[in-house]
C-alpha cells in the first residue's frame, strides 16, 4: 500500500509542477464546450426563430382567400408577402422568386375558389332538403390551389406545409357549409340566427415528452455538450498520461523500477489515481460551467435531474476509462510523437462515433451500431441517464460496468505488453 | 581474494528477437564477495545485455544466473532486494527534487520512513549534494545528476551493485569522487559488477576484469595480471586493444 501511496505522491508532484499542462487540461474542454454549445444553440435558435418566407397570390377575394391568408399570417411559421393584383408579370416574377429561393413557397388561390365551395355546399343541401336556393352555380367542382416550392425544399417540409394548408382549407370549407345550412334552417323556420363557426378546435392536443426522457426535459445544446465535451476532454488526457509513461521509459525510470521490488500494477495504480482525480475535477469544472457560465452567455442552464451519487459514479467510470486508454497508448507507443498523434486522432474518432459531435440519436442506423463500440458513447449514455432520465445509480450500471471493464482491459493489455517487451 | 561466490553465471546466452547473432554467447563467470568485477568490451560486445539479464530487465535465452546462491528465475523478488542497479541512463524524475527522487525510490524497497530520510541526508552529504537536497533535478549539472543516480541504487544498502557506465559524461572530479565512493563501499562489504569503457576507472578500482567481445568471454583476471600477461602491453587499454583489435565497432 505504501508503494502505491508514494507512487501517487510522486505523480501528483510531477503533475502539479507542470502548471501549463494543468491549465491546458482544464481550459481546452472549457473552450470546446462553450464554443460548440454557443454554435449549436445559435443554429437551433435561428432555425426556430426565423420564419419561412412565402408569397401568397390571393385572387379569391372571398372567405377562403381571406381565411387562408389570415391563417397563414397568424401562423408563427411563415413570413407572408401577399399579391392581390392578377397580373401575369407579377405572377411570373413571384414564380421566379420561388425558383431562386427568395421565397420557399408560393401559393396561388384562384379566383372564385370560395364560390366553388359554396356551390358544393348548396348542391349538398338541395339534394337533402326540398328547397331551392338561388345561387350562381358554376360547373367547377374542385378548387385547385397551386403551390410552388423552392427546389431545395425537403419533401418532409413540403408535406408539412401541404398539411397545414389543407387544414386551413378544410376549416374554411366547414365554415362555408355550416353557414349555408344555417341560412337554409333560418329560411325554413323564419328565424334569423347568426351562428359563428368557432375558431378553436374542438380537439386539443396535450404534448408530453414521455419518450425516454424525464417529462419536460429535452436534450438541448447545453444538456448534450456539457457531458459530451467533458468526456472528450477526459479522453484527451490520454496524451499527457501516455507522455508521462514514455518520458519515464525514455529516461530509464521504468527500467530502473523494473529492477526494484515493485509491480507494474502499482505504477499503473499511482498514475490512474492521480489522473482519475484530474478527470473528475475536469468534470466538476465543466458541470459548474454548465450551471453558472452558460446562462451568463445566453445559453440554457444545465439541468441535472438525476441524483448526485449517480453523477459521481458515472464520472468516475468515465475517468477510469479515459485514464486506462492513456496508459495503454503510453505502453504501446514508442515515441511522444506517436503517442500524441495516435492519442489525439483516436480520441477524435472515438468522439465522432461515440456521439460527441452529433448525438447518436440523429445518426444513421449503421453509425448507431458502430457507436456502441466507443467508450465515449457509453459515457454519454451514462450522463444522459443521469441528466435527462433521472436514472438511479443501479440504472446507470450497464454504462458504468462497460467503462470499468474498458479500464481493466487497458491496464491488463499494458502489463502484457510490458511483459512481452521483457521476454524479447 | 574473497571466497564466497555472490554471482554465478553459467553458459548465459541472449539472442534478441529478430537477430541471428547472439548478443551474449555462452558466457560464464563468477563474482566473489566484496570484490569489484569489471566488465570490459567494445561497443556491442554484450556488456549491457549481460548487466540487463543479471538485473532481470531481460530474460536470458539460455543459461543459469545465481545471485547469492538464489536462482534468478525462481527468486526474483528476493534477488531484487539484494541488488542495486545503476544504469548508464540518468533514471531520475527531473521535476522532483533530489530528496523526492531518492525518497520515492527508497520507499519502493520498503525502507522505513525515518531510516530512509536519515540515509538520504547521509548519502547526499557524502557525495557533496547536501546543499541541493531540495532542488529539482532538472536544475542539476550532469555530474550532480550522475551522483544522484548512483545514490538511488544504494538506498537499500544492496549486497550486489550492478553498475553500467556510471561515470559516463562526467568531469574528472566527479569521476574521482564516484571511484572513491565505490572503493569505500567495496571495503564495507558491497560486491560490484562494473561495466565501463573507462579503462582508467577499471584499472584503478576493479579487483578482477573480464574482457568480452561478440558476447563471449575472451579473458578474465586481475588488471595487474592481465597487463603482466602481455609483455608488449603497459596498460589495460593496451591489453584491451591487443585482445579485441583496433577495428572500429558499430
Amino acid at each position: 500500500m505504501r508503494k502505491t501511496i508514494v507512487s501517487v505522491k510522486k505523480e501528483s508532484i510531477i503533475l502539479l509542477r507542470d502548471i501549463e499542462g494543468i491549465l491546458l487540461i482544464f481550459l481546452m474542454p472549457l473552450l470546446l464546450v462553450v464554443i460548440i454549445a454557443l454554435l449549436q444553440h445559435r443554429t437551433f435558435q435561428s432555425i426556430n426563430e426565423s420564419k419561412i418566407p412565402i408569397v401568397v397570390a390571393n385572387f379569391d377575394n372571398d372567405s377562403l382567400g381571406h381565411a387562408f391568408t389570415y391563417g397563414i399570417k397568424s401562423s408563427a411559421m411563415f413570413e407572408v408577402t401577399e399579391i392581390t393584383t392578377n397580373d401575369k408579370d407579377v405572377l411570373e416574377k413571384a414564380r421566379k422568386d420561388v425558383a431562386t429561393g427568395k421565397y420557399q413557397i408560393g401559393i396561388l388561390i384562384p379566383e372564385g375558389a370560395t364560390q366553388i365551395i359554396k356551390n358544393r355546399a348548396i348542391g349538398l343541401i338541395q339534394k337533402q332538403l326540398p328547397i331551392t336556393i338561388s345561387s350562381t352555380i358554376s360547373d367547377s367542382t374542385q378548387t385547385v390551389i397551386q403551390l410552388f416550392f423552392d427546389p431545395i425544399t425537403k419533401s418532409s417540409f413540403r408535406n408539412l406545409v401541404k398539411a397545414t394548408l389543407t387544414e386551413f382549407a378544410a376549416k374554411t370549407e366547414s365554415k362555408i357549409i355550416l353557414r349555408a345550412y344555417s341560412k337554409v334552417i333560418d329560411a325554413m323556420t323564419n328565424q334569423s340566427s347568426d351562428i359563428e363557426y368557432p375558431n378553436e378546435s374542438i380537439i386539443a392536443f396535450n404534448e408530453d415528452l414521455v419518450s425516454e426522457y424525464t417529462a419536460g426535459i429535452v436534450p438541448n445544446a447545453v444538456q448534450h455538450n456539457v457531458p459530451a465535451w467533458t468526456l472528450f476532454g477526459m479522453f484527451l488526457i490520454c496524451i499527457p498520461i501516455a507522455g508521462s509513461i514514455i518520458k519515464e521509459r525514455n529516461d530509464g525510470c521504468l527500467a530502473k523500477l523494473k529492477t526494484m521490488p515493485v509491480h507494474f500494477s502499482t505504477i499503473i495504480a499511482g498514475k490512474s489515481f492521480v489522473f482519475v482525480i484530474i478527470c473528475m475535477l475536469q468534470a466538476v469544472f465543466i458541470i459548474l460551467v454548465g450551471l453558472y457560465l452558460m446562462p451568463v452567455l445566453g445559453l440554457p442552464k444545465l439541468q441535472i435531474y438525476g441524483n448526485w451519487g449517480a453523477l459521481f459514479v458515472v464520472s468516475l467510470a468515465c475517468s477510469l476509462a479515459a485514464t486506462g486508454y492513456g496508459i495503454l497508448i503510453g505502453s504501446i507507443a514508442a515515441t511522444q510523437i506517436q503517442a500524441s498523434t495516435f492519442g489525439s486522432i483516436s480520441t477524435v474518432i472515438l468522439a465522432a462515433i461515440g456521439g460527441v459531435w452529433i448525438p447518436v440519436i440523429v445518426m444513421p442506423n449503421v453509425m448507431r451500431r458502430i457507436s456502441e463500440i466507443s467508450p465515449m458513447n457509453w459515457g454519454i449514455q451514462g450522463y444522459y441517464d443521469v441528466f435527462l432520465r433521472n436514472a438511479s445509480t443501479v440504472e446507470i450500471m450497464p454504462s458504468v460496468l462497460k467503462l470499468i471493464t474498458f479500464y481493466v482491459c487497458c491496464a491488463l493489455l499494458s502489463m502484457a505488453f510490458r511483459k512481452y517487451n521483457t521476454s524479447n | 581474494m574473497a571466497s564466497k561466490t555472490v554471482v554465478d553465471v553459467k553458459r548465459l546466452s541472449k539472442t534478441y528477437k529478430g537477430c541471428v547473432e547472439p548478443a551474449v554467447d555462452d558466457l560464464s563467470f563468477k563474482v566473489f564477495d566484496k570484490e569489484i568485477f569489471g566488465l570490459l568490451g567494445p561497443n556491442g560486445a554484450g556488456k549491457t545485455t549481460t548487466i540487463s539479464t543479471l538485473c532481470s530487465l531481460l530474460k536470458p535465452s539460455s543459461g543459469i544466473i545465481k545471485i547469492d546462491g538464489l536462482e534468478l528465475n525462481h527468486h526474483l523478488n528476493r534477488i531484487k532486494m539484494l541488488i542495486g542497479v545503476i544504469s548508464q541512463d540518468i533514471a531520475l524524475y527531473d521535476k522532483l527534487t533530489a530528496y523526492e527522487n531518492l525518497y520515492y525510490f527508497g520507499s519502493l524497497y520498503g525502507i522505513e520512513k525515518k531510516v530512509l530520510a536519515k540515509r538520504i541526508y547521509k548519502l547526499l552529504d557524502r557525495l557533496g549534494l547536501s546543499k541541493n537536497i531540495h532542488v529539482q533535478v532538472c536544475k542539476f549539472s550532469g555530474g550532480m545528476k550522475r551522483r544522484i543516480n548512483l545514490l538511488a541504487g544504494l538506498l537499500h544498502e544492496p549486497k550486489l551493485l550492478l553498475l553500467d557506465e556510471p561515470t559516463v559524461g562526467v568531469d574528472v572530479q566527479t569521476r574521482n569522487v564516484i571511484r572513491e565512493y565505490l572503493t569505500e563501499l567495496r571495503d564495507h562489504g558491497t560486491t560490484m559488477i562494473y561495466s565501463s569503457h573507462m579503462m582508467e576507472d577499471i584499472q584503478l578500482i576493479c579487483d578482477r576484469v573480464a574482457i568480452i567481445d561478440h558476447g563471449r568471454l575472451i579473458s578474465e583476471s586481475s588488471p595487474g595480471d592481465l597487463i603482466a600477461k602481455y609483455s608488449n602491453c603497459n596498460s589495460l587499454e593496451d591489453v584491451f586493444l591487443e585482445l579485441t583489435g583496433t577495428k572500429l565497432r558499430d
